[in-house]
């Protein structure tokens, strides 16, 4: 039998750049085929050229699918061999409701009008089926990331292709949300579907995979097996180096010396117009040189909270702020960049970057003050000098510091978006998902500045979905459950079943197992 | 932001060149010394105009009420002039104070009770025809009693002496490359990569050729019009604030993705403000300068310079969404704008036909943004 896809010796050549060279890749029926590799191994445009973005002729080699040769064309040709693909950005439309998104472009009809009662019927029985909590009528735009790209992945699998491509499906999924997904990828793997599933999360490639496909730089490095798929192994033919210490903060515990950076005491908070979450009874403190991870479920108010203390997000109505030693009242970003407090966003391309402009412009945008001499005037030769420091010493990957960041893969983007905090001097740095959708060379490298932030005496908060890494990087965790504390553990108290259940409960007060 | 180097930097030179061209052919006064004259004072009315406009669009603003605008601030002053007896400077003050206010009360409505700027302005547009109209109680008013000059009268009828033109093009010049040579030092001293030195002098020799070169035609006749001044002295000043000043990167960053630069500590409220402030200075200044072209204050000053402002910027590669553009762009497509209408007015084209062809080269210009503004970005 045929494997459904077949590609032998591709090779893509962009100007100045092989992206592809000779690449061999199967995908059998019923299997999920995990493809690794770091940002710019070639993940990206293998799955471009399979489904069409790159049309035929555009590079050299064969692709066949069910045996016989594909020359697409188009996504739509791609579509019509049945290969669905779902990437990073979203396509959904915010203003339509999750059902009409569902359908979008293929609704039900009774004549020429759409059946409108059929099509929310239909649509209430699929997010049944994926056991997606959501109302079919509610605007897409109301919805989190997780939800919006599981609304995604639900409308491709009803479509019932034969080949469905995931790019990073999780990468904004809570660990809930993970499970769910899974879940349905094995069934659809027992009814005959093959997956291509591009995942940086080593452990849900073990959980899932079939088989590993590993890319460095361009080439194909190895296929591994179920059996052989160890995160270590992969990660050794991804890099082509083995990485010792994937977390390199000591297990020793920080002492607290003095007046904590950060204090925060009972805050509540309600949400503002749009958003269903609200903030309450949440009290925890940061001091020098301390990571406190932050960990929970998809709307468990993480984000919200940071946004709270950086941006003023929704309105304060109990508790208290106390940042370096003085009350915090009326967050606003300005006012925190002032006082040493910044955030750097998950929400890269919507909150973190101008994406037209270059790398220097956007890393120096929170802190021209200091650039600025008599006059008003920037002082743009010491401004440059400072984001070349930056370009070196986060190890940013551009052809120069002019280059929009629209063009930079999602690692780079990210070391803009840390970079451009960094240069405020700050004295607490709050991380949201600083690792999300970035490859593992790029991780270690993040984990590597929060241990120089740390030496350096600044007190660090991450927000982080990938509990390895919260346990990994964090020297106590605070698990937020609705919005409320769910349990403050020392790194002593660190355990996956335990923080898991602290997040899973939704119980308000609880006693803190430590006095925070 | 970066200087790039784009179709589009060839494409609007050689635009301006065919049109020229084009009318020099139909009637070869146009490219005589008193008619480039003429049509350097029209550049500079529309220019300034578009200089303000750059200001707006830049981060993602709109102001359609700025023609409307400058009939309402040139009769303001007129009427201080003439009815009251106000000496001119004292008139010209009055009138820009109350751009000022009226200009930053509708940023404040426009940002402070997230209003769109398209409406608050489109309101603007008719409250200040209004106004206008009462304020010149819809009669002429001469901007100088008695056929005499003054402060108001001279913005469009004096003239550089020779001498002082070309003087101050020179030290302007002059200053330009020492702040080159500055920036090249600094660069050095850090460490940083310094641009080629022939590169440097091959722009610098380009823009004192076409300085001196436009001085020297000036001087051919009366010498250089105080309103080219006057839009010299707005492009500096914006080209200065744009590209060298934290307002300038703020209101880049805004256009640009306004959420993210609110959550990089941009007080974006205060910047938007500032911007519609500054907008309110240039209606004054093209207010005064129209109205004084005209010789009076009449009902129909000012009228649909707004969308010559709105389409020089956009000609000029202005994006209408926000976050790109430069002074050089603006300048080039309002003297694309001042051709086109000067050139018409030459040709002795109907009314109605001079309408259409300024609504047809507006919907051009916005398509050509549509069509090729995403190529043209960074």
């Amino acid at each position: 039998m045929h494997p459904v896809v077949a590609a032998r010796g591709l090779t893509k050549r962009f100007p100045g750049v092989v992206a592809l060279r000779g690449v061999d890749f199967d995908l059998r029926a019923g299997e999920i085929h995990a493809l690794c590799g770091e940002n710019g191994a070639g993940k990206s445009t293998l799955i471009k050229l399979l489904s069409g973005i790159h049309p035929h002729g555009s590079y050299e080699g064969e692709l066949r699918i069910d045996g016989q040769p594909a020359a697409f064309r188009s996504v739509r040709d791609a579509e019509a061999a049945g290969l669905a693909v779902i990437t990073q950005e979203l396509a959904l439309v915010d203003g339509l409701s999750v059902a009409e998104n569902l359908f979008l472009g293929r609704a039900p009809r009774r004549g020429w009008r759409i059946d409108w009662p059929a099509l929310y019927r239909r649509a209430a029985d699929l997010l049944w089926e994926f056991g997606l909590d959501v109302d079919p009528e509610t605007p897409v735009g109301r919805l989190g990331i997780g939800q919006k790209q599981l609304v995604e992945i639900a409308r491709a699998m009803d479509k019932r292709s034969r080949v469905l491509v995931l790019d990073e499906p999780t990468a904004a999924l809570a660990a809930r949300e993970v499970g769910v997904l899974q879940k349905h990828l094995r069934r659809l793997r027992a009814g005959g579907t093959a997956c291509i599933y591009i995942s940086h999360r080593l452990e849900e490639v073990r959980a899932l995979a079939d088989r590993v496909t590993v890319l460095r730089d361009g080439a194909t490095v190895a296929t591994l097996g179920r059996a052989e798929a160890e995160p270590a192994v992969i990660i050794r033919q991804m890099v082509g180096r083995e990485l010792t210490e994937q977390f390199p903060r000591p297990a020793a515990a920080v002492e607290r010396r003095g007046e904590p950076l950060l204090a925060v005491r009972g805050l509540r908070v309600a949400p503002p117009a749009g958003s269903r979450v609200r903030l309450a009874e949440v009290s925890l403190t940061v001091h020098s040189g301390e990571v406190l991870g932050i960990g929970g479920l998809m709307g468990a108010g993480r984000t919200e909270l940071l946004l709270h203390l950086f941006a003023g997000w929704g309105r304060r109505r109990a508790g208290e702020v106390t940042l370096g030693g003085r009350p915090y009242a009326e967050p606003a970003p300005d006012r925190s960049i002032a006082r040493g407090l910044v955030l750097a966003t998950e929400d890269r391309r919507r909150l973190g970057l101008i994406p037209g402009e270059g790398i220097t412009f956007n890393l120096s945008l929170a802190s021209l003050g200091r650039f600025t001499r008599w006059g008003g005037r920037l002082d743009r030769p010491a401004e440059e000098q400072a984001a070349a420091g930056l370009f070196q010493s986060l190890r940013i990957r551009a052809p120069g510091l002019a280059t929009p960041v629209r063009g930079l893969s999602g690692g780079n983007q990210q070391k803009v978006v840390l970079g451009k905090a960094l240069l405020t001097e700050p004295a607490v740095v709050l991380l949201d998902e600083p690792t999300r959708g970035i490859d593992v060379g790029a991780r270690v490298e993040v984990y590597q500045l929060i241990q120089r932030l740390t030496a350096a005496g600044c007190g660090v908060v991450l927000v982080s979905s990938d509990l390895p890494e919260l346990m990994g990087m964090s020297d106590r965790i605070l698990m937020l459950a609705g919005g409320r504390p769910g349990g403050e553990f020392a790194r002593a108290a660190f355990d996956p079943e335990r923080l898991l259940a602290a997040a899973l409960q939704a119980a308000p007060a609880v006693p803190h197992p430590l006095p925070g | 932001m970066k200087p790039s180097f784009s179709p589009r930097a060839f494409a609007l030179p050689l635009a301006l060149g065919v049109l020229c061209l084009f009318f020099y052919l139909r009637e070869p006064l146009f490219l005589g010394p008193r008619n480039l004259t003429q049509l350097l004072v029209e550049f500079a009315l529309t220019g300034t105009l578009a200089l303000g406009m750059f200001l707006i669009l830049l981060p993602g603003q709109i102001d359609l009420s700025v023609g409307s605008g400058v009939g309402l601030v040139g009769g303001i002053a007129a009427v201080l002039v003439f009815h009251h007896g106000w000496p001119a400077p004292a008139a010209l003050g009055a009138g820009l104070g109350a751009a000022l206010v009226l200009w930053l009360l509708m940023g404040a409505l426009i940002v402070r009770q997230r209003i769109p700027a398209f409406i608050i302005t489109l309101g603007g547009l008719l409250v200040f025809k209004g106004l206008f109209w009462l304020v010149i109680r819809n009669s002429t008013v001469p901007v100088v009693a008695g056929g005499g000059e003054n402060l108001y009268s001279r913005l469009t009828t004096g003239y550089l002496p020779a001498a002082v033109g070309l003087t101050l093009t020179a030290l302007v010049l002059a200053g330009l490359a020492f702040a080159q040579g500055r920036d090249r030092a600094a660069r050095r001293a850090l460490g940083l990569a310094v641009p080629p030195i022939w590169g440097t002098i091959l722009r610098g020799a380009a823009v004192a050729l076409a300085a001196f070169g436009l001085v020297l035609l000036c001087n051919r006749f009366r010498g250089v019009p105080v309103t080219l001044l006057v839009l010299a002295g707005a492009a500096g000043l914006v080209h200065f604030l744009t590209r060298h000043t934290p307002f300038g990167r703020h209101l880049y960053a805004i256009g640009g993705n306004e959420e993210a630069a609110a959550l990089s500590g941009i007080p974006v409220s205060r910047v938007l403000i500032g911007a519609y402030g500054l907008m309110g200075v240039a209606v004054a200044l093209t207010g005064f300068m129209t109205t004084a072209y005209a010789g009076a204050s009449t009902t129909t000053v000012g009228d649909l310079m707004e969308l010559d402002a709105i389409a020089a910027c956009v000609i000029g590669g202005t994006a209408l969404r926000g976050g790109r553009g430069s002074v050089g762009g603006v300048l080039c497509g309002a003297l694309i704008m001042a051709v086109l209408l000067s050139g018409m007015t030459l040709l002795a084209v109907e009314p109605e036909l001079k309408f259409i062809a300024r609504g047809i080269v507006l919907a051009l210009a916005v398509w050509l943004d549509v069509r090729f503004g995403g190529e043209a970005r960074g």
